[in-house]
């Protein structure tokens, strides 16, 4: 047989094995509803509830903070996330957290946030004046 | 803007010239190109080389125009002109010049101009060396070169009715690009400082490390060059000699700045890592995979003439991907899935017009020459090294798209949103064990082949039956003592896995196999050790990601606290630890020694001990990790880590977190509002009772020792001293909250006892106890003569005489000025106490400055000199302290302020990841240097 058609082919079977392999890595966003239903980890979208208090008290334990979080559905929950309380959380526009209910809680071991870019056009004007 | 108002301050000549320079390099690099072009068709004639000539004077001029441009923008950030907006988005007045470099190349438009000066010095030395090489070459990077100075052309172009941004001009006035009311005022400047450099980017890592892969990026362009050109005038195998010793530098330099890259992340990030497979690191990767591959069948396109096309395709597909990673990480399309792309800057459809452009062009010329080029008749022998490396290349492309795909994702969901506005987008779960799972497997193939095919010889056929045998018996003595090494090490490194085990073996393979061939087959001749190098190299890089990778330890682990409420995988990565208390974690006594304040930087410093059985310490170090505060000084901005470094282990600690009240000002406020303070009033030797211990008002003292007092900024202060028991008398501190008075405001300084949860603040009401405003002084006078004394309240007072030089601090200094300042002293409680009170006569008026003794509470005035009796009158009062108690909030249940919460991890054998790989990129190197000896070129 010629090689390079055994190559092609060999190439064509490790890309559709490295393909379908690799999807199962990959899932949508959920929301707080859909954690419910299932005990797998999933990763939620949403914002910040600012009328819940953000709880982080380092002096008792640093690797614990909690917040509520409103999904796109808007339904609010108790997150609480294992880890430090990241910089400039309160001013978050957007989160995504990774983890899984526990009895109605969220618990979370990751989180990304999306905070306003750097420069804005109000900026000048608040600087100005501080 | 309103063009009416007349800005004052403003130096608008830099912009102007600017500007010119950034037209200027855009046409003469257009003209530069299309005369190269023009030369490269007509090779050999008269009107070629005056092309040519035209295609030079087009090029060195646009290098000229590029420097220029540089040149100003560094001017007008050196001398702060925050009238520009490039200047008022990266520079600050306390910007140290030493980031000067870091806050010009933060911005999209400094990086780009970054790049193409390295594409203007790279194109100076095609220009001198490559000979009959340079119109094609030299075309191509030029037409390179156009695309990225337009990114600085700032103009609009108007389609139907959407404007398009074309480029982003560095030298544009802030009132250009931003609307704000502030520009009503003409003197605006005098009231605007710039943003700065963000704080994280505030170190040496970033001056060195985006030059470097912008070298490495514009060194890539280079092959992508000589591709072209050798399609383009359809010399198909002239091309593949010279463009090698690019290639080689390319993987060298790009290889440094991503590793560079790596060593950022690891020394200076919080990350815990050198690799996080973060989008903007995988797609400075995914070029350099792709040039490797391309560099191998370089090789084989020079030994045997095959693999042209492959060349071809990996060196303009490495290319493109380049730019491709320049539209990821510009346009803003990774959104919140990286930690470092650029702010978006509205380039996106230029950036994907140059990205599909130069994709275009390669198809274009790949397809349209398909035919033309050489065809071997034979296929490659599985016996023949050329075959392997083909397939190793193939490994390589594999790899690299596996990950440009992954990392793709978000421009997939872009592509969705199209169709599907609603589309929320998808994401990969766990982004590190999915890119790991794949590239493991990559690496295992890499290390077999390039263990193998380095004992195969170029354009092999066949092997007969003794040399199949002696290569199969090698291979297995090669393999059989990977195994044995992979044992070895397994005895102290855990593997967890069968295929780490598999990956194990195989990268000893490659790594002996390589040792052998340099001594065997190159004698030691290391100036042909190139490939041996990057080989052994790359299993020691591969080896030391299995070994630091899979066993590193979270040392400052706290399974106590979260048990039961998360996975055990999952037990937090943070420890708290108080100051001086000493804390056992993972075999370390670890303790929080103290902080030193640097400017905007706080220092920690840890101390690390290991103790033996016997509790002698056999072992111990000091790391001292920062944080960084925001360039206005209100809140914590970065977190830098310290690691201390062992040949066999790197132990890695960042501060994680701090007690609320030191990492925002805001914060701080919000804590101190949420305290409870009791209002008690004491007089000294008064007892008030805590939960189970008391306090004594022990004294009152006027020189007050607390910790961020400053005598100096101060003119009266008053504390009080509290002497805190526990009922059996083992505990026993002293704290002084105190009071200061600083040009008339008051200033308190609470004193805080974290063991205890308390916190005293010296109410200000205290103040009026002890000292009187002067109205209601009542002055008695006293006339005497020098050396005479007066009784006031029983405190004997003398004048002693008069002092020239000036001490009293109530007197600031004029011209003119005649000053008498008398000396009155006292003892009291056995010590001097001196009163230095000025009689003044300015501008021919007299008048007294006063003197004042907190301690005595005495106020002095020389109000008159007799100068015929030699009498001088003083006037003299007293505080009213006849109700010297001391008023005193009190808090309790104040959480802590002495603890910090870090992060340790302990990476076993990093160094191996380290060294192997710089032996790898040494390797590069090395084949470069011995390709630049023109004989062997």
């Amino acid at each position: 047989m010629n090689k390079t058609y055994l190559i092609s082919f060999i190439c064509i079977v490790v890309a559709i094995v490295v393909i379908i392999n690799g999807s199962s890595d990959v899932s949508t966003y959920s929301t707080f509803a859909d954690a419910t239903k299932t005990a797998e980890e999933v990763k939620v979208t949403g914002e910040l509830n600012l009328d819940e208090d953000i709880v982080y008290q380092p002096d008792i334990d640093p690797n614990v903070f909690s917040f509520h979080m409103i999904d796109k559905n808007g339904e609010s929950k108790k997150v609480i996330m294992k880890q430090s309380k990241p910089q400039d959380f309160e001013r978050s526009e957007s989160i995504v957290v990774t983890g899984e209910i526990m009895d109605d809680v969220f618990v979370a071991d990751e989180i990304l946030m999306k905070c306003p870019s750097k420069y804005k056009d109000d900026e000048i004007r608040i600087r100005a004046e501080s | 803007m309103d063009n009416s108002i007349n800005y004052i301050g403003e130096t608008l000549w830099p912009g102007q010239l600017g500007h010119f320079f950034i037209l200027l390099s855009f046409i003469s690099i257009a003209f530069s190109s299309l005369s190269y072009f023009l030369a490269s068709k007509r090779i050999d004639s008269e009107l070629s080389n005056s092309w040519k000539k035209l295609g030079r004077i087009g090029f060195i001029t646009h290098s000229l125009s590029v420097l220029s441009i540089i040149g100003i923008l560094f001017y007008v950030m050196s001398q702060l002109m925050y009238e520009y907006a490039y200047v008022f988005e990266h520079c600050s007045d306390d910007l140290p010049m030493r980031y000067i470099f870091s806050a010009f190349w933060e911005g999209q438009e400094g990086s780009f101009l970054l790049w193409m000066f390295w594409h203007c010095i790279l194109g100076l030395i095609v220009l001198k060396t490559s000979k009959s090489w340079e119109s094609p070459v030299m075309a191509f990077l030029a037409l390179v070169e156009i695309v990225l100075a337009s990114m600085l052309l700032g103009i609009y172009i108007e389609v139907g009715d959407m404007v398009y941004k074309m480029g982003s001009n560095p030298t544009l006035l802030l009132r250009d690009v931003f609307n704000a009311p502030i520009f009503q005022n003409a003197d605006y400047l005098a009231s605007i400082k710039g943003d700065g450099l963000n704080p994280l980017l505030q170190n040496y890592w970033m001056t060195i490390h985006p030059p470097t892969l912008f070298l490495g990026f514009a060194s890539c362009t280079i092959p992508f060059a000589y591709a072209a050109a050798g399609f383009y005038t359809r010399q198909y195998t002239e091309w593949i000699n010279p463009v090698l010793k690019w290639a080689l530098f390319s993987c060298g330099i790009l290889g440094i700045g991503i590793l560079m890259g790596g060593a950022w992340a690891y020394e200076a990030l919080t990350f815990g890592g050198y690799w996080a497979w973060d989008p903007v690191e995988n797609m400075s990767l995914v070029p350099w995979l792709i040039f490797v591959a391309g560099l191998h069948t370089n090789l084989i396109a020079k030994s045997t003439g095959r693999a042209v096309k492959s060349t071809f395709t990996y060196y303009t597909l490495g290319f493109v991907l380049i730019l491709y990673s320049t539209y990821l990480t510009r346009s803003g399309v990774l959104g919140d899935t990286s930690v470092h792309s650029f702010t978006d800057m509205g380039l996106e459809w230029q950036l994907i017009f140059l990205v599909l452009f130069f994709a275009i062009v390669s198809i274009y010329l790949l397809f349209s020459r398909k035919n033309e080029i050489p065809k071997q008749l034979t296929e490659e022998s599985i016996y023949s090294r050329e075959f392997w490396m083909f397939i190793g290349a193939l490994v390589f492309l594999f790899s690299g798209l596996i990950i440009a795909t992954s990392t793709s994702l978000p421009v997939f969901n872009e592509i969705v949103r199209i169709f599907k506005p609603e589309f929320d987008g998808s994401v990969i779960n766990d982004p590190i064990p999915h890119y790991n799972k794949f590239q493991i497997w990559i690496a295992v193939l890499l290390s077999l082949i390039s263990g193998t095919a380095i004992y195969l010889r170029y354009r092999a056929n066949s092997m007969n039956k003794s040399q199949k045998y002696s290569f199969l018996i090698r291979s297995m003595i090669y393999l059989s003592i990977a195994a044995i090494i992979t044992f070895i090490f397994g005895l102290y490194i855990d593997y967890w896995h069968w295929k780490y085990i598999l990956l194990s073996v195989c990268c000893f393979y490659s790594i002996i196999a390589n040792s052998v061939y340099l001594i065997t087959k190159l004698k030691g001749q290391l100036k042909l050790a190139g490939s041996v190098f990057g080989h052994f190299g790359f299993g020691l890089m591969i080896f030391g990601t299995i070994v630091s990778g899979l066993n590193e330890r979270i040392i400052s682990s706290n399974p106590f606290v979260m048990q039961g409420i998360v996975k055990d995988e999952d037990l937090g990565k943070v420890i708290k630890l108080i100051k001086n208390e000493r804390i056992f974690s993972e075999g370390y006594w670890i303790s929080y020694i103290g902080d030193t304040i640097d400017n905007k930087t706080r220092y920690f410093n840890i101390s690390f001990e290991i103790e033996d059985a016997e509790k002698n310490v056999v072992e111990s170090f000091e790391v001292r990790p920062n944080v960084l505060f925001s360039n206005d000084l209100t809140k914590v901005a970065a977190s830098n880590p310290d690691t201390k470094h062992y040949l066999d282990k790197d132990i890695f600690v960042s501060v994680q977190s701090l007690p609320v009240t030191q990492m925002d000002v805001e914060l701080a406020k919000n804590a101190e509002d949420s305290l409870k303070y009791v209002k008690t009033t004491l007089s000294i030797g008064d007892t008030i009772f805590t939960k189970d211990k008391y306090a004594i008002l022990e004294y009152i003292s006027f020189n007050p020792k607390h910790k961020d007092f400053n005598a100096q900024e101060s003119d009266i202060a008053l504390a009080a001293g509290i002497r805190f028991h526990s009922l059996d008398k083992t505990y026993n501190q002293i704290i002084e909250p105190t009071l200061s008075l600083n040009q008339s405001l008051l200033y308190q300084f609470p004193a805080q006892l974290n063991d205890l949860g308390i916190k005293i603040k010296l109410n200000d009401e205290t103040f009026n106890n002890f000292f009187s405003i002067e109205d209601e002084l009542q002055y008695e006078e006293f006339e005497i003569k020098q050396g005479q004394s007066f009784n006031i309240d029983g405190i004997q007072l003398r004048l002693t005489g008069f002092d020239k030089k000036i001490v009293n601090k109530n007197y600031i200094a004029e011209e003119n000025d005649i000053t008498i300042q008398a000396v009155l002293t006292s003892t009291y409680n056995d010590s001097i106490i001196i009163l230095n009170p000025i009689y003044l006569i300015r501008n021919n008026t007299p008048s007294s400055i006063k003197a004042h003794n907190a301690e005595l509470g005495i106020h002095a005035r020389l109000s008159h000199i007799d100068p015929v009796a030699e009498e001088f009158t003083f006037q003299i009062a007293r505080d009213n302290r006849k109700n010297p108690e001391v008023i005193l909030d009190i808090a309790e249940n104040v959480p802590r302020t002495d603890f910090i919460g870090i992060e340790a991890i302990e990476f076993p054998g990093i160094n191996l990841f380290w060294l192997g790989a710089v032996l790898m990129l040494l390797g590069f190197f090395i084949s470069w240097g011995f390709r630049m000896q023109s004989k062997y070129a």
